[in-house]
């Protein structure tokens, strides 16, 4: 059983709105090791410093978007088994297939309860604790 | 304050970036200037407005938003064409959308039939039925998905950053072995490309001769850069890395070489078909000795240093960070090589070898081939300037700032006091008291200037409202408006621009209302059926500037005239300039319904806007060329809290006359000074005549005019272009004052617009011109018409 105060957690939306949502919703389970990112790009960038457990990272971004992030984190061996889990608009089949295929974890349509993101966030790592 | 009120205070204040954003973008839809980025930047925005409203329940919104986006998700997709219908349909709809998001902010609720109208025809533009509440976004859809599970603990612990060592190593592994090559009949090539700097100094780029090379097959680009020196002696004009690049192809070595054929001379070249001995091909010379070369094209050179110091992590990066820390892939990393995941996570196959990448939509195409060298700076910087922006703002109570303000202005009030008190006390101009004075002078103006530029907003938040308007208006009167806005960058305090929302919003309706024709008319007139409607602000001469044109029919100075004639404003024989005519609009009761329309009039008139230019101390004029259109020119101060005053003494009073409406100051000759009624003085200005206004009599210090020629005459323009001449004793100087109000501190008194306090300590009276001119005409004997006596 993961701790939640153990998990490192990287928002990636690019709008501030959602970051806060998913930040103030993730506080509220316990993950409080958070750091955001308005991209793909700026992402990946703040991963280099940054050891990162979980990726909660939007579809539809300006430059680098989620997709490209999660095959940019799958291809490079050392990040690619962090948690991604995608979030998006709308349930969208096709789109979450192609994230399947990039070996997304899970996903998550907006808007999303704390409690759903809390389930989502189980289904990938077990109970959190 | 509630989190998740505060965030919803977030969500209002993104909605309206996004929406402007939105409204650029489909701006740009309607001219046909928009690219795919434009339209998918739009569709973005309007799905961020619907995630941000779903979050919050906010269904009208939701709603609208939903039939929004598909719309543009269907022209994204090429699934529908962007014809103009589409785009006009879409920009009136965008302005119910940003009535949605006002009336989900302030609790209201957007007219039904309104809201209705715009949804039916977004619906109208998708066909097909309303779709159900789960497609809107509010389910959560089973696809079967089955979530890949993840251990946090033990040795699988999925965790992990961006190590560039393993980024490398992980490349060298997958460099295939020549026969590995991924087409077996292809030949493997290695070449070696390390350009001199007259190569740049011809401004070839290596990037373009990389991306001609991967024509030639697959290629695999490596950037050797072991020559690097340390930044401190970098120079800018060598050249210092080179490439060495796979490449697979049934091509020649001829055909390879045909690559370098321009650069051949200016690069060492060699070409080796692996498993063969080398082929040397340029003479070899060292092209990183530090040899005095020609003098390079510094473009090329710049990328150079960019990349360089992009590797070194970031633009500011200390001399220190040598390449050798670089080759150890610190976690301040190479940022190319971020490029380069970037670039490797978009190529098109998923295992994402060093195939020629894709062009990454940022980065400029010398990317597509070598993602690994020039990249670099452009990303560098399109990623650092907002990333700085964001990391060095912050929100501040206006009340601080205003209080910071105040107090600086009693800071300058203060400074002036002891530097007057200084002098007064007859120290030595050159002493060193006077001396450190005159240091805290300048940096007390600095610090002025500083803390008026925390104010500083662009007026950007003024002009964003304008385009709706424009299309509001232009659909009412069945005209076609294109608006053209310039300068919304430009700076100026906080309450101007609060202010100057009212008159710009009257200027532009009055323009597309009376100015520009109608369709017809324009055609008639041998003019494009859409009109152009200039709306521009600059700076000019410490004051802002706004510039609102427009190419319709110009002002109609007959009927001008005729309708001041028939109020009484000016008589049916009086002469007037062209220039005079015009600026007859700006009087009170020019504007009547006569003219007025719907639009435009409302019950005011050009008046209530010159009113309200002035009330913020700038001025208003009017140009127009019949048949060609009219320029409204407002220029008002960069800021309320000071003003550029000339110091004047009037009955032993010191008093402040705004700089802004002084044209010209004389000393009267008596011979120039005629009374009307033998009481009402005018003095003759070169062959001008305007009233002479004793400024102690007409502020009640005394009761008889000055001798004229004993004192000086100070010739002030109202905004009304009347002109009259003050007069004082004596003219102390000019100055920066402070403006204090004195409504709020006694109460209002005519012909004193504020008080201020100067060096000395006295308080000075700041005149109101405008209400001095005024009076002055008011006055039964000074009719306007007295004004060109001369003529």
């Amino acid at each position: 059983m993961p701790a939640a105060s153990a998990l490192k957690t990287l928002i990636v939306d690019d709008q501030q709105t959602m970051r806060s949502l998913i930040r103030t919703s993730l506080h509220a389970l316990g993950i409080t090791q958070t750091r955001e990112a308005p991209d793909g790009e700026e992402a990946l960038r703040a991963m280099l410093s940054l050891p990162v457990n979980l990726v909660i990272t939007d579809f539809n971004m300006p430059k680098l978007d989620g997709l490209g992030l999660l095959r940019a984190i799958r291809a490079h061996g050392p990040t690619s088994k962090v948690a991604v889990i995608m979030l998006t608009g709308r349930a969208d089949r096709e789109l979450v297939q192609r994230a399947v295929q990039f070996g997304v974890n899970n996903y998550l349509v907006k808007p999303f309860t704390t409690q759903t993101l809390k389930e989502k966030i189980e289904a990938v790592f077990g109970p959190l604790s | 304050m509630d989190p998740f009120e505060s965030i919803k205070q977030t969500f209002f204040q993104e909605c309206d970036e996004l929406l402007t954003d939105a409204e650029q973008g489909l701006l740009a839809m309607e001219s046909g200037e928009a690219d795919d980025e434009t339209i998918n930047a739009v569709f973005r925005a309007v799905h961020s407005v619907k995630g941000g409203a779903g979050a919050f329940g906010l269904e009208d919104l939701i709603r609208f938003a939903h039939v929004f986006e598909t719309v543009m998700d269907e022209i994204r997709s090429g699934k529908m064409e962007l014809t103009d219908e589409v785009a006009k349909t879409l920009l009136r709809a965008f302005d119910v959308l940003a009535d949605h998001v006002a009336a989900a902010r302030d609790g209201g609720k957007v007219e039904e039939g309104r809201s209705q109208g715009a949804y039916g025809e977004l619906r109208g533009l998708i066909g097909g039925e309303e779709e159900d509440d789960d497609a809107m976004g509010g389910g959560d859809e089973d696809f079967g998905f089955v979530p890949l599970t993840l251990s946090i603990e033990g040795e699988d612990a999925p965790g992990g950053f961006i190590d560039l060592d393993a980024q490398n190593a992980e490349a060298g592994v997958e460099l295939p072995a020549p026969d590995q090559a991924p087409q077996d009949e292809l030949a493997s090539w290695t070449v070696e490309f390390s350009p001199k700097s007259e190569m740049y100094a011809k401004a070839n780029e290596a990037g373009l001769v990389l991306r001609e090379l991967a024509r030639l097959g697959e290629t695999r680009v490596t950037l050797i850069d072991e020559t690097l020196p340390p930044l401190d002696q970098l120079s800018a004009e060598q050249a210092y890395v080179s490439w060495r690049i796979q490449l697979f192809t049934d091509s020649d070595e001829a055909s390879i070489r045909e690559v370098f054929e321009f650069v051949e001379d200016d690069c060492n070249l060699i070409i080796t078909r692996d498993g063969a001995e080398p082929s040397v091909a340029a003479p070899t010379d060292d092209g990183l000795s530090d040899d005095d070369r020609a003098a390079a094209d510094s473009a090329n050179a710049d990328l150079d240093i960019a990349a360089l110091l992009a590797r070194v992590g970031g633009g500011d990066a200390p001399a220190e960070a040598a390449p050798e820390i670089v080759a150890e892939a610190p976690p301040e990393a190479p940022a190319e090589d971020v490029a380069a995941l970037i670039a490797r996570a978009q190529s098109v196959a998923p295992p994402p070898a060093a195939k020629a990448p894709t062009p990454a939509p940022t980065p400029p195409p010398v990317a597509a081939a070598a993602p690994a060298a020039a990249a670099a700076p452009a990303a560098a910087a399109a990623n650092a300037a907002p990333a700085a922006a964001a990391s060095v703002t912050i929100r501040v109570d206006l009340d601080r700032v205003d209080r910071l303000i105040n107090a600086v202005g009693e800071l300058v009030i203060q400074q002036a006091m002891l530097s007057q008190r200084v002098l007064e006390s007859g120290l030595a101009r050159s002493s060193n008291v006077a001396l450190g004075l005159e240091d805290l002078e300048l940096l007390t103006r600095e610090i002025q200037d500083s803390v008026m530029a925390i104010r500083a907003q662009p007026v950007k938040s003024v002009f964003q409202r304008m385009p709706r308007l424009a299309r509001e208006v232009a659909d009412m009167t069945g005209k076609r408006v294109k608006l053209v806005m310039e300068g919304e960058g430009t700076e100026v305090d906080k309450t101007v621009i609060e202010r100057l929302a009212d008159p710009i919003t009257h200027m532009l309706r009055n323009a597309i209302d009376h100015g520009l024709e109608d369709p017809e008319g324009r055609a008639e007139a041998g003019k494009p059926a859409e009109g152009v409607v200039r709306l521009r602000a600059l700076h000019r001469g410490g004051r802002i500037v706004i510039e609102l044109q427009d190419d319709g029919r110009g002002i109609n100075r007959p009927r001008v005239r005729g309708i001041a004639v028939a109020r009484g404003l000016i008589t049916e024989d009086q002469v007037l300039s062209d220039e005079e005519i015009d600026n007859l609009i700006f009087l009170p009761g020019f504007s009547t319904a006569e003219v007025i329309s719907d639009i435009s009039g409302r019950g005011v008139g050009m008046d209530v806007v010159r009113r309200s230019i002035q009330g913020l101390g700038g001025r208003i004029s009017i140009s127009s060329e019949p048949g060609k259109g009219s320029k409204f020119t407002m220029s008002l101060p960069l800021t309320l809290a000071v003003l550029d005053g000339m110091v004047v003494t009037a009955a032993e009073q010191t008093l402040v006359a705004p700089l802004s409406a002084i044209v010209e100051s004389l000393t009267p000759r008596t011979e120039d000074v005629h009374y009307i009624g033998g009481k009402d003085a005018v003095i003759r200005i070169r062959d001008t005549f305007v009233p002479l206004i004793d400024v102690g009599v007409a502020l009640g210090f005394r009761e008889t005019a000055i001798d004229p020629a004993s004192g000086v005459a100070v010739l002030v323009e109202s905004e009304g272009g009347g002109k009259a001449a003050l007069l004082v004793e004596a003219i102390q100087g000019q100055r920066q004052v402070v403006i204090k109000s004195l409504e709020a501190n006694y109460q209002q008194i005519d012909g004193v617009a504020a008080a201020t306090i100067l060096g000395d300590g006295r308080v000075a009276l700041i005149l109101d011109v405008d209400a001095l001119v005024t009076t002055q005409r008011r006055k039964p004997a000074a009719r306007p018409s007295e004004k060109r006596m001369a003529s």
